[in-house]
């Protein structure tokens, strides 16, 4: 770099996204305390541990393989042509931003002197993977196998999540081209695949010992520490500001990007590369937490578990438009969601046996969901690019936003690359005998030996002081 | 293996190289190196997690003996 101008650009670009990564390293930290409180005294530690596993199972897998796929299928494959090739293939030759770039024998999967975003943007990605995986996690907790957990959490952080992203969240995605697909923070991409996959899951893993009565009512397991529950929320609020940010590209230069002759126009975007501000998506965070806190509380009569959840939900629902909506529909649409959420989490409970030990199929599928086909109606009419708008199923120009194209977008994120792959690969584990703990052990407790062999450290220590 | 000798002789050469890693070129080695170790990881633990879950299995205990373990703090 030899242009001042450029370098502090650059480096400035490097640094935001380094920033974000160190905030959204509080959403793991917010899960992992979450789901020990939601646990049982006895599990406390395997539970901690299966999340924590996550981090370098999905970091390793991300290098190697899930970040070339978010870069390689974008057109499907086949499905809408690329605007950097005009090819629907995989986008593998050497046009920019081709995932040539990303495999893991790239060297610019390193220090390069040449390259000061790829390793930053990588682990923006990466954190987005760990808090998929570990939406997953919480709803699976105190019966499932470590192993069966880490294949999963793979199969969500470091494939079907950024199929999903290439597909959804590339400006270069087929459904952004002939759906109008819209979701600037993830409602869908990240929220609504993860709570399907959850969901797929727990269809063949069932419930936990004793969650149901022999007549099949559901009894209810609480948190054993609601202050690890709150404190863990609320690190997954903070976490939240970071994957906002992470989500936007801070500075960049639209007239020459959209063709403008002689337009200069410096703004931040979203993911899309269409403007928005640092500034409005603020307002709209905050409106959309109180949303879901206002109504968590009083759907809930004042229940702290549900009600900070809800504010979580609130943000989740409101998420995918929240670029450009005004704060008061973001408040207003994180309320809905939460209504929504709350009311499917129980009615889908009673109705189908269904043990979602910390409501992650409500907080974040059924909100993701609802937060996509909201988006298609109060956004409906915006581009869904700048580049060049079109009409549906066109496939060579962007789609405008629309109500039939974000419930196609919802289907395909909740069902298709959620709910389906989860029960089909959750189905094989089980198959093979790998899925879930024996009940023996569920009943003893996971941390059964560990706190056996404390117990007995403790009284050796105890003997040695008299 | 070193890529870079002397950072005054690379940074003034007419086109900087980019990779400074030790070892460039030798990607391919090193991928394999990370797959085996992923895969690796996967089946020493899957074995460990395992005979520990069928040794708790066999012990056969209650709800409730773990309160037993509870520690002093």
């Amino acid at each position: 770099m030899t242009d001042e101008l450029g370098a502090l650009t650059t480096i400035f670009t490097e640094f935001y996204y380094w920033i974000t990564v160190v905030l959204m390293f509080l959403i793991h930290v917010g899960f992992c305390m979450y789901e020990v409180g939601a646990s049982r005294y006895k599990h406390h530690q395997h539970t901690l541990m299966k999340n924590t596993i996550l981090i370098p199972l999905v970091t390793v897998t991300w290098f190697l393989f899930g970040w070339w796929i978010y870069w390689a299928f974008p057109t499907g494959p086949g499905l809408a042509p690329s605007i950097m090739n005009g090819s629907d293939a995989l986008i593998t030759d050497d046009s920019a931003f081709s995932a040539v770039y990303y495999k893991a024998t790239s060297q610019l999967m390193a220090i390069n002197l040449g390259d000061h975003i790829s390793g930053v943007f990588w682990a923006a990605f990466l954190l987005f993977s760990w808090t998929a995986a570990s939406i997953v996690s919480g709803a699976v907790i105190e019966r499932i196998t470590t192993f069966a957990f880490g294949i999963l959490a793979i199969a969500i952080g470091s494939v079907f999540w950024t199929i999903d992203a290439a597909w959804g969240w590339h400006f270069d995605g087929w459904m952004l081209k002939l759906l109008g697909y819209h979701d600037a923070y993830a409602s869908g991409v990240i929220h609504a695949i993860a709570g399907g996959f959850a969901l797929g899951i727990l269809v063949v893993l069932g419930p936990r010992i004793g969650k149901f009565t022999s007549s099949g009512e559901p009894r209810n397991i609480g948190p054993r520490n609601p202050w690890l529950v709150v404190i863990g929320l609320f690190l997954i609020y903070t976490g939240f500001w970071g994957f906002y940010a992470a989500c936007n590209i801070p500075i960049f230069n639209l007239g020459p990007e959209y063709g403008m002759e002689g337009v200069t126009y410096f703004t931040a975007t979203n993911i899309y590369v269409t403007p928005t501000t640092l500034s409005g998506i603020t307002f709209n965070f905050l409106m959309s937490l109180s949303g879901g806190l206002l109504a968590g509380y009083v759907i809930s009569k004042g229940d702290p578990f549900w009600t900070y959840s809800s504010g979580l939900a609130g943000i989740i629902c409101a998420s995918a438009g929240n670029d450009l909506y005004h704060p008061i529909q973001s408040m207003i649409i994180g309320m809905i969601g939460v209504v929504i959420a709350y009311k499917l989490h129980y009615w889908v409970e009673r109705k189908f046996k269904i043990d979602d030990a910390v409501g992650a199929v409500a907080v974040h599928g059924y909100a993701g969901f609802v937060g996509l086909v909201i988006c298609g109606f109060v956004l409906n009419g915006y581009p869904s690019s700048g580049y060049s708008v079109g009409a549906m199923w066109d496939g060579a120009t962007y789609a405008s936003i629309n109500p039939l194209g974000m419930f196609i977008g919802a289907i395909i994120m909740f069902f298709v690359l959620g709910m389906i792959p989860g029960f089909i690969i959750a189905k094989i584990l089980h198959g093979m005998g790998k899925l879930r703990i024996p009940r023996e052990a569920e009943i003893a407790g996971l941390d059964y030996e560990i706190m056996e062999a404390a117990k007995d450290d403790e009284k050796s220590v105890a003997s040695a002081t008299r | 293996m070193a890529t870079v000798t002397n950072w005054i002789d690379h940074l003034s050469a007419s086109e900087v190289q980019g990779a400074v890693y030790p070892g460039v070129g030798s990607e391919g080695i090193l991928v394999i190196l990370g797959f085996i170790i992923w895969i690796g990881w996967h089946v020493i633990t899957a074995k460990q997690e395992s005979e520990k879950l069928q040794k708790l299995a066999r012990q056969r205990r209650g709800p409730n003996d773990w309160k037993s373990n509870v520690t002093d703090g």
